[in-house]
């Protein structure tokens, strides 16, 4: 008996010293797996040739110049800059006039409202392309810049509206009755006073939106034409049919895009706190 | 103060109640009204093929999402705010680049004459060759990587919510490390796991492009089915059926996640 209890603390000891250093190496190896995509395509945009190696055989800014030459790539890309700025303007103020009206109202529903206007976030993509592009050709505007803002802002405006609740929340209200006081009409308080309060949100939400419109494949693949075509989308196809190297700078491009994203937002949320 | 609700509510009413009562009708009617879609979708044998592949491709990726996911929450719990914070940034990376990117890179990593396959030739002999794209393999590690942050953030916050005293009143009594993760941080943080592994599943269950660009033909969802039906057999109705499906099994697993913990999700797969 005693040497049996003997021998289950020793290994339970030797379990407990191992424990922490377990852990952190399966840490390490989460980490590494987490940033392995991002660290790979960079050092492949280098690469010379035709050829997607790794490490890449010679160095240099070959497949740069291919991406920012090709007139297809620069046209998808403006494509959906040009989307997701709209994207972000119309989802903007939709989303931040109706959060509005909802945080500082009472009434029957709001709750079931609010839940309704935040379903697209949990609607897989695929059933929402359906319903877009099955509705979109009834109107006769599949394959139309409107139709894919529309459709991005139906996906980005819930967002908008959670991040412009968190922002709204510390809004004294008090201000705002200050300021209704003294006379000041709804849209003169909302400029005046509400607006300043809350611009780090605002550039929380405009990025939020842009960066979710700017990465939107899906959708976009099934409402979009040869002549609205966004840059996932061609993305999507290159990758699906044949894997032009020109990706890899693409991709890098994008990285460095992401991490700028990360950054900023870190940064806003700490001066938000 | 309705005022400001009417505009999105309009637009909400044109863009999204009109076209999904589109994808409805069309899974009843389409070509005429009878229920045979959605019977064709419950008998077919390729139906329920992907039906199954789906849920299982799904499973899979959870747990092994979780896998990895647990071990970086602790150790990110571990740390004191400034280096939590920078240490953070290696999941929001992620977090924030396309999931085209990441596609891109696993075909690089993965494939033939990927980085994986080299590191493998030069341990184990020039004949090795690993099969890791186009198949289960790929799929999984291409989920597993778009799902990890989603399931960091739902394990942290459990786990930065426990009470620090339990611990330490735990460390006082004599309890190791391990002792005190076994008997208190794990089971605390099971609110955690359990939102994580449900916002997991509702993400993948709708998936698109990580099977579409890193699976082979077995590995086909139900997202990759209702896309074969719009874009080659030009079957309305069906592919309606399957969105439906879809929609009232990620709908059920969304209103669970509600129930749980009253908070949001993002999907952008």
């Amino acid at each position: 008996m005693a040497a049996m209890g003997k021998r289950t603390l020793k290994r339970s000891s030797l379990a407990e010293h191992w424990f922490p250093a377990l852990g952190t190496v399966a840490a390490i190896f989460g980490y590494i797996f987490l940033v392995l995509p991002s660290l790979i395509v960079i050092p492949m945009s280098f690469g010379a040739g035709s050829e997607l190696v790794f490490p890449p055989r010679s160095y240099s800014l070959e497949l740069y110049r291919q991406y920012f030459q090709e007139s297809t790539w620069m046209a998808v890309t403006g494509q959906s800059v040009k989307v997701g700025l709209a994207t972000m303007a119309a989802s903007l103020v939709l989303g931040f006039s109706a959060a509005y009206g909802i945080s500082r109202t009472d009434f029957r529903g709001k709750g079931l409202l609010t839940v309704f206007l935040l379903s697209p976030m949990f609607m897989p993509h695929i059933a929402m392309a359906l319903a877009m592009y099955l509705y979109l050709s009834r109107l006769g505007l599949v394959g139309t810049t409107y139709g894919l803002v529309a459709a991005h802002t139906l996906v980005t405006v819930p967002f908008v509206i959670v991040t412009a609740f968190a922002g709204l929340r510390y809004v004294d209200r008090n201000l705002e009755l200050a300021a209704a006081t003294m006379g000041a009409g709804r849209l003169r308080i909302i400029w005046k006073v509400v607006l300043p309060l809350i611009v780090p949100s605002i550039v929380v939400a405009s990025l939020f939106a842009f960066l979710l419109s700017f990465d939107e494949v899906v959708i976009s693949y099934f409402i979009s034409s040869v002549q609205s075509e966004t840059l996932p989308v061609k993305m999507y196809s290159s990758i699906h049919w044949e894997i032009s190297p020109v990706l890899a700078a693409i991709s890098s491009l994008l990285t460095v895009l992401s991490f700028g994203a990360c950054v900023a937002m870190s940064l806003l949320q700490r001066n938000d706190q | 103060m309705i005022a400001f609700i009417v505009p999105l509510a309009v637009f909400f009413a044109a863009f999204f109640v009109l076209p999904l009562a589109l994808v409805v009708l069309a899974s009843l009617f389409d070509p005429v009204l009878t229920g045979s879609n959605y019977q064709e979708v419950f008998t077919s044998a390729l139906y329920l093929r992907v039906l199954r592949s789906t849920l299982e491709i799904s499973g899979l990726s959870t747990i092994v999402t979780l896998l990895i996911a647990y071990p970086v929450a602790y150790h990110l719990y571990k740390q004191p705010p400034r280096q939590r914070t920078l240490l953070m940034t290696l999941v929001l990376l992620p977090f924030w680049t396309s999931i085209l990117v990441k596609s891109f890179a696993f075909t690089v990593l993965l494939g033939q004459d990927g980085i994986i396959n080299n590191i493998a030739r030069a341990l184990f002999g020039p004949d090795t060759a690993l099969k890791l794209l186009f198949n289960r393999p790929g799929v999984i590690v291409g989920m597993a990587h778009y799902l990890l942050p989603f399931m960091i953030f739902a394990i942290l916050t459990s786990l930065l919510a426990q009470n620090r005293d339990l611990r330490r009143a735990a460390e006082v009594m004599g309890a190791g490390r391990l002792k005190i993760f076994r008997s208190i941080t794990l089971p605390l943080s099971m609110p955690g796991i359990i939102a994580g592994c449900l916002i997991c599943l509702v993400l993948s269950l709708g998936m698109f492009v990580t099977p579409a660009l890193l699976g082979g033909p077995k590995d086909m969802m139900l997202a990759n089915l209702v896309e074969m039906h719009v874009r080659q057999t030009l079957d309305w109705g069906l592919a309606a059926a399957l969105a439906v499906l879809l929609v009232i099994m990620t709908g059920a697993l969304s209103a669970i996640i509600s129930h749980v913990r009253g908070g949001g999700l993002g999907s952008h797969g």
